[in-house]
């Protein structure tokens, strides 16, 4: 039971508020409730239905009109993901260490050994809360997320 | 269960002109299967001969991979402008 309907009851207990009073905030309580869980669920079964990477890069309006610009758009399935990243156990120890020290100069501290196919699902699944939208000084938008 | 890619669009457009392929990739994997059928003997045997060395594990998990990665590509679509050039790639 939530605080607030324990609140509502303590308030009828001490007939500071009459039953119908009650019984319309009880009410709507559980209306809140229910949209708050309707729309979680809803935004979980958005996340369930992760497919695809997308990478866009849209220009300004200004340079599009004048028709000199650049325009990326890119879809990777998931499953392409999956099994990319599966490949990483074929990367040579010694391409490795240097994945590491590059890594490691960028101030990334992460050892791409470690990296074990167990780990795969827990990284497409934090993907599917990624996203990215930024807009350059020249005024492109880079957007990339997860539909 | 997951389909294979039937179709490859390929397109790349220039400033002087341009060009587009369709790759019927349905009518391609039923040849690659017959090549692999033809193959697997002698890939079997450099698998084995490999394998002491730690190469032959490498080459057979890589091919499951490339199968895997090959299995994986349907909806891929990439698709480049700059300025009155475009690269335009996408499986079906």
């Amino acid at each position: 039971m939530s605080d607030n309907k324990k609140r509502i009851l303590e308030m009828l207990a001490k007939n500071k508020i009459s039953a119908d009073d009650a019984y319309r905030l009880l009410s709507a309580i559980d209306g809140g409730e229910g949209r708050r869980e309707s729309a979680g669920k809803a935004e979980t079964a958005v996340k369930g239905k992760a497919k695809y990477l997308r990478v866009t890069v849209l220009p300004n309006p200004e340079s599009e009109r004048s028709g000199s610009c650049d325009r990326v758009n890119i879809r990777v399935p998931m499953s392409l993901i999956r099994a990319g990243i599966k490949l990483t156990s074929l990367i040579p120890s010694e391409a490795r260490d240097k994945v590491n020290l590059a890594l490691h100069e960028k101030g990334i501290d992460f050892d791409v050994r470690n990296m074990k196919p167990e780990d795969i699902e827990d990284l497409i699944g934090a993907l599917s809360d990624l996203e990215v939208d930024v807009v350059s000084s020249k005024g492109e938008n880079v957007r990339v997320f997860v539909e | 269960m997951k389909r294979p890619p039937t179709l490859m669009h390929l397109r790349i457009q220039g400033e002087r002109g341009g060009f587009g392929l369709w790759l019927p990739l349905f009518l391609l994997l039923p040849l690659a299967l017959v090549v692999f059928i033809l193959l697997s003997p002698l890939i079997l045997v450099a698998t084995i001969i490999l394998w002491p060395s730690g190469w032959g594990k490498r080459a057979s998990f890589s091919l499951r991979a490339a199968i895997e990665i090959f299995w994986s590509m349907r909806g891929l679509s990439i698709d480049i402008h700059s300025g009155h050039q475009c690269v335009s790639i996408s499986v079906a």
